[in-house]
């Protein structure tokens, strides 16, 4: 499963089992017994250059990128001392074998600070629990939560049991692994600025380290204004003396251009670059992955990745469902600032960016600046904004934005926004990239949608009717719910006419792969405990994607440009339509056929 | 453009023809909006016109069909049936030119019924020649049935079976009736269209050769003939000794007076050029190049046709469909079966003239043309010519012949071919053939098209394997769980059984890890659409009534054809090349992968994951 290829990991397999159905995160050095015999390990030749970490006892390092972690420029590597690591050539003649008694025990600490929160309950402890489950974790953690509240160690588990779940198909000695899991939880209360509580974490933390190299993984699950004070307490006291430390920081990553770069220069004082991982948990999302994987290891994609043969790009988001009662954070920033410069964008630039030189994080970082770069900053008339309005449907009625009692009853905060974006550069100039992110809408989707242009000189244009927009190729990436790709082509309905329809070639996740796909937050937390910095954004990346958006917002802001009003559960404003109608494009989940 | 307001004109402007086409949505292939209750209402149906009169009926433009129903007109478009709601039409009748039979160029124009003109509609006979034989009983006869079901055929029509056995017309009626069927989807008066039908059919006992009897037929069938315009088509379906015999009686004493007359013509045509010239030479004696219509029923079917709208309707394809990024083309043929004691004619011509030379080659052509100018027949047999004419006859080294032996899996022997008693001891007829071939144009140097047919195979299958090339530079080289090798992208299309298309590409395996696997965007014709796909010869029953030559194979195609084959035929029979034995139900002789390894190629069909 996860981490299954031996080439996704550290790849090292015992010589015994070549078995690609093995799950290598359960290393099989790792033994319920603690006693690591077996071995020799075998190191697979790679294609480059790869470096050893030696310090890991029965726990391989994976991540979801399957490549070096080291080849970070500037990364952890300098965490180890020079000749700790080694490198292996490619092709060594000799397998190396590698026995436990040369590697020194290592220890991971992950702290979640706003352990009581919403996001840890739900999707931080319950990712852990899975990552653990599967063999992810080194074999020694400990997770400690951190919040105000107080609570023992016992609550904290109680608390958290209640939210962890095993996978349908993995659901063996699942009790079991949740107790084990649970007795490694623990709760720190403390004050998020009070360097004194910290330093009392410290100590707790250095009571489970036991002196073993010791690394810490910090998660920020709080809200932006207490971010810098906990970074600075937590850097200055509870550093990992010996091995790393890392944050992981959550949206939002300010509110345009200045209060962003204001917080990356705070963050500085405390962390250098390669500590922060900026999460965008989007980025971890099965489909978002695949999209790379689509593109490069494919033949028949790439030659059609161009102005050439694309018409338009669509990233369309939508919610089926307004704020709840918990408007008070969204009403704030509003849907640009929640999901396109963030979620949206970052899929764009994945989709837009020109191949890396290598799936190494900084080669993909490095095209993603670049795409991000080349966009021209979103110009008011290329955006429409909406909000929603209280509805009823029959004997039901749904409030609207501003019924919300944690919303302010005169918000013109944006609930639905749509936007056109063009990418200067040879590839792209030209082509709409059209965004759409909405709460309150008719349907719950994210997907990505890629419009062909027309088949020039179309022998079969009879055939079609008169709407050729109709038949045009697509190409679609449902990235939730119900993961899927289809390309939609036109075929021939079987008969003895000569009618054409449009069908799709199609691939549905859940028919194809009988297992269930991880969370993001699954993959990002490895990646983070790994080192991949690939899914995280990094300060020039913000920068950019800031850039595009800021002078916009701050427009709208002074404009105080008025929402377009749309029924709760609606399609969202028709404004969207003139929009996409401007630059010849329909919406494609709005199609007949859709 | 118009149809449903266009004023009756006359036939020869059909440039200013192309009516308005509605949106092809949802009507049914030719029967009219109303499905007729009575079987005295099925629609009419005419040729397409054509301005060029010498050119063999070049389907240029639209086809008309005339329904029963005077409020409802269904216009016929290069096989789409369209309907609207006028009730004014214009029917167009102009066939042939020059007629060899002396009968004069009919036109027939079909009013308003309402106008009360309508006592001109045409009517057509359907000969089939060797009615008793094994393809008219299973495909020719329910095949027009089937048509008959959908009101595809004219309303006025007769359906003659011919052969040397004295039969009545009863018998004949009980035989037909034991093979038709209705489709699954389409049962309503299943029966009593059946008697409706078979009430059409009538029988008459002739020689193959002899004028008289062809006379004798021609008397009855004008006895059934009535309306402006008698069209006749004959189906020889007999042996290819007696096609001359039977082409000329038939032309000389039984051809249309008042109407077209066209013949259909099976397959062999011929065993190389020079047979083939020769019977096309004979052929042309008493027949138009645009009387004969050679049948290939491989271009009948579903996915063949398919073929070019996928290619020429979407955007994606076209771009992809050159050396530039596809590695090989596969076209394969296999049947788990052997000649099951019917090798006689099979043993006289060998796997590469029964099923390559024809089948397997016209479907290449349809895969490698380049654009035509239009659908119509003429321009897209024009492009098929230019791409035979660019592949380079077959070298012997490029050939794999094999022939199968008996095998026995637990208690079941399986005979070998040549013990089947109507195959000569010792033959050396080829049972399985693979080979590559080349086009020298542009778009394909030095991609292989391999070809693989063969019976007594492992499994039953006809399909189009188009093979890409590896990503240049694959980042994710590292990733692929199985082999690198193949990991390429792979179009396949499968012509039968279970009708698909599906791409493969490479996945990320969910999880985790960054692993990667070959999935498929799929289509398969069973979950997406709910109408069974009409048989091949349907199709081209219809077409050939309609006058639409583009599923037919034109007298130079064939010449192209036997151009490509003839010399690797003759090197075989010449040198006694000794076929390779292969157990019945395997997957072939070995030296077939050796050939595709020689090129770089695996064959798609023999991977574990298809």
């Amino acid at each position: 499963m996860n981490c299954t290829n031996p080439h996704s990991c550290f790849s090292i397999i015992p010589v015994s089992n070549s078995s690609r159905k093995s799950n290598p995160c359960s290393s099989t050095s790792r033994s319920s017994a603690g006693n690591h015999v077996v071995s020799p390990l075998k190191i697979e030749s790679f294609p480059r250059m790869r470096p050893m970490i030696p310090h890991r006892k029965g726990f391989r390092l994976c991540s979801s990128n399957g490549h070096s972690l080291q080849s970070v420029p500037g990364g952890d590597a300098s965490v180890y001392a020079e000749s700790d690591v080694k490198y292996i050539e490619q092709g060594d003649p000799d397998p190396l074998v590698y026995s436990e008694s040369a590697a020194s025990e290592s220890m991971l600490s992950i702290t979640v600070v706003g352990a009581s929160g919403d996001l840890a309950k739900k999707k931080i402890f319950p990712a852990l629990f899975a990552l653990y489950y599967e063999d992810c974790l080194p074999k020694n953690f400990t997770v400690f939560g951190y919040a105000r509240t107080k609570m023992t160690d016992e609550e904290l588990r109680d608390m958290i049991s209640a939210t962890l779940t095993c996978r349908i198909d993995k659901s063996e000695n699942c009790e079991d692994k949740m107790e084990q899991f649970l007795s490694r939880c623990y709760y720190h209360s403390g004050l998020y600025d009070s360097e004194d509580n910290f330093s009392e974490l410290d100590t707790k933390l250095r009571e489970k380290e036991a002196g073993k190299l010791a690394h810490r993984l910090f998660y920020l699950s709080i809200p932006p204004n207490i971010f810098v004070d906990v970074v600075k307490c937590a850097s200055i006291r509870a550093s990992s003396m010996k091995g790393w430390t890392r944050v992981i920081v959550e949206k939002p990553f300010g509110r345009d251009s200045e209060s962003s770069r204001e917080l990356t220069r705070s963050l500085k004082r405390y962390l250098s670059e390669d500590q922060i991982f900026r999460i965008d948990h989007y980025l971890g999302k099965e489909l978002v992955e695949n999209l790379s994987v689509l593109r490069f290891s494919n033949l028949v994609f790439e030659p059609l990745w161009s102005r050439n043969y694309i018409r338009n790009v669509q990233f369309i988001f939508s919610e089926d469902f307004g704020t709840e009662g918990r408007g008070g954070y969204f009403d704030h920033y509003g849907i640009i600032r929640d999901i396109m410069q963030n979620h949206l964008l970052q899929i764009l630039a994945l989709f837009a960016m020109e191949t890396p030189v290598s799936l190494d994080a900084e080669d993909i970082r490095n095209e993603k600046v670049k795409v991000l770069r080349s966009m021209r900053p979103l110009q008011l008339e290329d955006v429409v904004v909406g909000q929603y309005k209280g509805h009823s449907k029959g004997s039901r009625s749904y409030p609207g934005y501003t019924d919300d009692p944690t919303v302010p009853n005169d918000s013109i905060t944006p609930t639905f926004a749509a936007a056109a974006l063009f990418i200067n550069n040879a590839r792209w100039d030209g082509v709409p990239f059209l965004m759409k992110a909405g709460k309150a809408l008719h349907t719950k989707r994210a997907e990505i949608r890629v419009q062909f242009r027309h088949v020039p000189g179309n022998l079969y244009r009879k055939n079609f009717g008169t709407d050729l927009d109709k038949a045009t190729n697509e190409l679609v990436l449902q990235v939730q719910p119900d993961e899927a790709i289809y390309l939609k082509i036109n075929n021939k309905v079987p008969g003895l006419g000569m009618r054409l329809d449009r069908s799709d070639l199609n691939l549905l996740f859940r028919a194809r792969y009988p297992i269930e796909v991880p969370d993001a937050y699954e993959r990002l937390l490895l990646d983070a405990v790994a080192g991949e910095r690939r899914l995280f954004i990094r300060s020039d990346e913000l920068d950019a994607a800031w850039a595009l958006f800021t002078p916009l917002l701050k427009e709208l802001d002074e404009k105080k440009i008025a929402p377009e009003l749309y029924p709760y559960g609606s399609r969202g404003p028709v404004g969207a339509h003139y929009l996409a109608a401007k630059y010849n494009v329909r919406w494609g989940d709005l199609s007949a056929d859709d | 453009m118009v149809g449903h307001s266009r004023p009756l004109s006359p036939v020869s402007d059909s440039d200013s023809w192309p009516p308005v086409i509605q949106p092809p949505m949802a009507i049914p292939h030719c029967a009219s909006s109303s499905s007729s209750p009575s079987p005295l209402h099925p629609p009419s149906m005419f040729s397409p016109s054509s301005s060029d009169s010498t050119s063999g009926g070049r389907a240029r433009f639209p086809r008309f069909h005339r329904p029963s129903s005077p409020h409802k007109v269904s216009l016929r478009i290069h096989g789409t049936s369209l309907r609207n709601s006028a009730n004014q039409v214009a029917m167009v009748e102009v066939e042939g030119g020059p007629n060899k039979l002396g009968s004069p160029s009919p036109i027939t124009l079909a009013k308003d019924e309402k106008s009360g003109l309508l006592a001109n509609v045409s009517s057509a006979s359907i000969i089939i020649v060797g009615a008793s034989g094994d393809l008219a009983k299973k495909k020719i006869f329910p095949a027009l049935f089937a048509l008959y079901y959908e009101n595809c055929l004219p309303k006025q029509f007769t359906v003659y079976g011919y052969a040397r056995s004295k039969m009545t017309d009863s018998e004949l009626r009980d035989m037909v009736s034991r093979t038709l069927s209705c489709r699954i989807d389409k049962r309503e008066d299943c029966s009593e269209k059946m008697n409706e039908f078979l009430g059409r059919c009538f029988y008459h006992s002739g020689q193959y050769d002899s004028e008289e009897d062809f006379s004798n037929l021609d008397r009855k069938l004008k006895l059934q003939e009535g309306g402006e315009a008698c069209n006749r088509l004959f189906y020889l379906s007999i042996p290819p000794n007696i096609f001359i015999d039977a082409v000329r009686c038939a032309t000389l004493s039984a051809s249309s007076s008042r109407g077209w007359t066209r013949v259909i013509v099976e397959k062999p045509f011929g065993r190389d050029t020079e047979s083939s010239a020769a019977l096309t030479d004979a052929l042309k004696q008493y027949l138009e190049e645009n009387q004969i219509f050679r049948i290939d029923h491989y271009l009948g079917k579903e996915l063949v046709e398919n073929l070019s709208v996928l290619r020429f309707s979407n955007l994606i394809f076209e771009p992809l469909w050159s050396r530039q990024h596809i590695s090989n083309v596969q076209l394969i043929f296999s049947e788990n079966f052997g000649t099951e004691g019917r090798g006689g004619y099979f043993d006289s011509y060998g796997i590469i003239r029964d099923i390559m030379q024809n089948h397997l080659l016209q479907i290449l052509a349809i895969f490698a043309m380049e654009t035509p100018v239009s659908l119509n027949a003429e321009d897209i047999r024009n492009e098929k010519v230019k791409v035979l004419r660019s592949i380079k006859p077959i070298h012997l080294d490029n050939v794999v012949t094999g022939q199968y032996n008996s095998q026995t899996k637990g208690d079941i022997t399986f005979p070998g071919y040549t013990d089947d008693k109507t195959v000569a001891e010792g033959s050396l007829t080829p049972t399985f053939a693979a080979t590559v071939l080349f086009i020298d144009n542009a778009r394909w140097d030095g991609v292989p098209f391999l070809m693989k047919a063969g019976k007594a195979l492992d499994n039953r299958r006809t399909e189009i394997r188009v093979q890409f090339r590896n990503v240049p530079g694959n980042l994710y080289k590292g990733n692929f769980t199985s082999d690198a090798e193949e990991s390429n992208n792979e179009l396949v299309i499968r012509v039968q059984p279970d009708e698909s298309i599906y791409l493969k590409i490479n996945n990320k395996v969910p999880g985790l890890g960054m692993d990667l696997d070959q999935s498929n965007l799929n289509l398969r014709y069973a979950s997406r659409y709910s109408n069974e796909v009409p048989d091949a010869y349907e199709r081209l029953l219809l077409d050939a009534m309609e006058g639409e030559r583009r599923l037919f194979i034109r007298s130079d195609e064939l010449d192209a054809a036997w151009a490509i084959f003839t010399p690797l035929l003759r090197e075989l029979e010449e040198k006694n090349i000794t076929p390779e034995g292969y157990p019945f139900g395997s997957q072939g002789p070995i030296s077939a992968q050796h050939l595709a390894s020689r090129y770089n190629v695996r064959w798609g069909d023999l991977n574990l994951n298809q």
